[in-house]
């Protein structure tokens, strides 16, 4: 059999870098809006507590990278819920970001591949 | 014509949402800086100015998340004993507002001990466990690993729950058992420490080796077994074994656990050992909760032979005399919160004068982010002394008064005047029914049981899940409880319950393979944690010394074997499982 792949474009990923323990609630805070399929990972940030001076200490260190496909209609309401849900607006907390994604590519259902199979 | 506004959809939702603005991040960045020789020098760093309710957002999460660490152990536990002691005793909680504030005082306090330790200490674990196998030869590794056994075993917190017992043991039943505890407690823990140390040594030799843990269970077992009949044998020493097994129980909590781990991997892992081996990290619990028992075994023959009970009867009433004419006018390291300041304060800082010389002096490195570390020890040091004041003042109280008070469900004491409440039959079966409700609720509220569940289901792949390993460990730990209390109402000896426990254990040891020996033999060290240790102490002499028994010990001994035989029970037939399906496979795949 033939296989073949679809091509899925105006992608855009929407990277937040917050303290551990946030990167779930992030996470669920998607799954709410019907964004599936976030990635976390785990990393150490440095800089932060330096700058806090004795306040550093109540900042994690460790860090929760959640890394999410959306499309690219749907940038700014995700990326607004992702602040919030974060507590983006807090010193020491984390920074996010949005990339264009040049291509992107998954598992595409037969149902959805039909529709476009035409044009 | 008129003229069309647009305005782009994405903005008219976000104007709507929250207040968003745009900045250009270069406008943020500093300008670089560039000496006379055109080379760039570093950016100084500039503090950050915040106003008060940013610095309230940074704290609110820090403090909230690891306070409600310490209350979902605390609170639950606090509440059922309130509530049991109201419904069903019919009697209110003395004292309630003071030990309110002392279960506070054990939550603030576990918590900032939690969280200096994390910072403070374990920062000096893992440089030394890093770096020392390298720069020393094994001999000298094994020399601080030994030490550092000893160390930790005093900064336990836990370890203050022993001395809180001993001022309830009567000297005139248990001269033994009151000199141990009390004028002898320095050297009772110390021995308890040798037993760590040599456990840390025996641990790390193991993990270099790749020895097996079966026959270092039956090496370390079996004599403590044999010692303990003979101290049972003894008219006055019998009374002693119930102390020296729990001992074990108490040793092994959040201070030795990971700074002796850490140091063990270490080793192995710079041997090139650490990383074929998922189990690297299990037997030195096992081995620190059994040698303590032979040390403190070994220290009570000791006393014996070079003291005469009656001496320490006379020393008793002396200091007991000494203690009422001093009780007018206390001094001032006698009086409440200086005596646990003192306490903590001992507790920690010689551990860390300990990790700071070998790390300064004899490694020769630098810490890397020193104010953390500083502000983590002494946030271990304050949290200690606060815990200790709440383990007084609450966890003690509580469960010396709820002890004390269970005994009125089936036999009549002075607290209540009701008493006894039910009907013999009935009374008992309230009592061992609370005690087992306490070891299981107790256990599932441990943090440390779900870590090593998490360890465990990975070992396994999934054949032991961790659901069911917690539960087996609550299960046991619940037994055991429900076990040491019956003990106290029938008055039967502690050795009736660890010979025929141990004795399965060991058989059972033989026949499982070596990981579920090694999680099995670990899971009753591991659970017995800063909370349920000296609750369920205080709540065993509470109980004894309102019926008359002349030792409360025992309750946590008995807590430790029987987590041991239902993990080890389960694990084989967890095995037998992953067998039958194995040859049900086969078997299909021959019919194929």
């Amino acid at each position: 059999m033939k296989r073949s792949f679809t091509t899925l474009t105006e992608a855009t990923l929407i990277t937040a870098v917050v303290q551990h323990g946030y990167g779930e609630i992030i996470t669920d805070a998607l799954l709410e809006v019907g964004i599936q399929g976030s990635t976390v990972h785990g990393a150490m940030g440095v800089g932060i507590r330096e700058r806090l001076g004795a306040l550093g200490v109540a900042v994690d260190a460790e860090r929760d990278v959640v890394n999410v496909m959306v499309s690219s209609d749907e940038v700014d309401r995700v990326f607004e819920r992702v602040f919030l849900a974060g507590k983006l607006d807090t010193p020491g907390m984390g920074f996010m970001y949005a990339t264009p994604l040049m291509q992107a590519a998954t598992y595409v259902p037969p149902s959805i591949l039909s529709k476009y199979s035409g044009t | 014509m008129a003229r069309r506004n647009t305005i782009r959809f994405g903005d008219y939702i976000q104007a709507m949402s929250i207040d968003s603005q745009k900045i250009p991040f270069q406008e943020l960045m500093p300008e670089p800086l560039f000496d006379r020789h055109g080379k760039e020098h570093p950016q100084p760093v500039p503090k950050m100015k915040l106003g008060g309710g940013d610095v309230l957002k940074i704290l609110q999460p820090y403090l909230s998340t690891r306070f409600i660490d310490q209350a979902r152990a605390v609170v639950p536990l606090a509440l059922y004993l309130a509530l049991f002691q109201y419904l069903v005793l019919q009697t209110p909680v003395m004292d309630a507002s003071i030990i309110a504030g002392g279960l506070f005082a054990v939550m603030i306090g576990l918590m900032m001990f939690m969280e200096g330790l994390k910072l403070g200490l374990m920062p000096f674990g893992e440089i030394i466990g890093n770096t020392l196998p390298r720069k020393l030869p094994l001999p000298g590794v094994l020399c601080i690993a030994f030490l550092l056994g000893i160390g930790v075993t005093f900064a336990e917190p836990a370890i203050g729950a022993l001395q809180v017992a001993g001022s309830i043991v009567d000297p005139e039943k248990a001269p033994y058992l009151f000199t141990l505890l009390n004028d002898r407690s320095g050297a009772t823990v110390l021995l308890v420490g040798l037993g760590v140390g040599l456990a840390a040594v025996l641990g790390t030799v193991r993990f270099l080796r790749g020895w097996s843990l079966k026959p270092m269970i039956f090496m370390s077992v079996l004599p403590t077994l044999i010692l303990s009949v003979i101290a049972f044998m003894d008219p006055e020493l019998t009374k002693i074994v119930g102390l020296a097994w729990d001992c074990g129980a108490v040793t092994t909590g959040p201070v030795t656990v990971p700074l002796v781990l850490a140091l063990g991997i270490g080793v192995a892992s710079a041997a090139g050992k650490g990383a074929d081996s998922s189990l690297s990290g299990f037997g030195i619990v096992t081995l620190a909760s059994v040698f303590p028992i032979l040390g403190v075994l070994l220290l009570s023959f000791y006393t014996a032979y070079t003291v005469p009970p009656e001496l320490i009867i006379e020393k008793a009433a002396e200091i007991k005399l000494a203690a009422q004419s001093a009780a007018s006018q206390p001094q001032w390291f006698e009086a409440t919160p200086w005596t646990e300041v003192i306490l903590g304060v001992r507790a920690i800082v010689p551990l860390v004068i300990f990790l700071a010389v070998v790390l300064l002096v004899i490694l020769r490195e630098k810490l890397k982010n020193a104010f953390i570390t500083y502000y983590g020890i002494i946030l271990a040091v304050v949290g200690m002394c606060i815990f200790n004041i709440g383990l007084t003042y609450g966890l003690a109280k509580l469960g010396d008064q709820s002890g004390g008070l269970i005994a009125g469900a089936f036999t009549s004491i002075d607290a209540i005047t009701a008493s006894p409440l039910y009907s013999m039959t009935v009374g008992v079966g309230i009592a061992g029914l609370f005690a087992w409700v306490l070891g299981l609720s107790a256990t599932l509220a441990e943090p440390a049981l779900n870590a090593l569940g998490m360890t465990v289901q990975n070992l396994t792949n999934g054949a032991f899940k961790k659901s069911m390993l917690m539960f087996a460990v609550a299960f046991g730990v619940a037994t055991g409880i429900m076990l040491g209390v019956l003990k106290l109402i029938y008055g039967f000896h502690i050795m009736y319950i660890l010979i025929p426990g141990y004795t399965l254990g060991l058989i059972l040891t033989l026949l499982s393979t070596e990981e579920f020996v090694n999680v099995g033999w670990d899971s009753a060290g591991v659970t017995t944690g800063p909370v349920t240790v000296p609750l369920v102490l205080a709540m065993g002499l509470g109980f004894g010394n309102a019926l008359g028994s002349t030792d409360g010990f025992g309750i946590l001994a008995a807590a430790s074997i029987c987590p041991i035989v239902a993990v080890l029970t389960l694990g084989i037939y967890v095995q037998f499982k992953i067998k039958l399906e194995e040859r049900r496979v086969a078997r299909e795949g021959e019919m194929e």
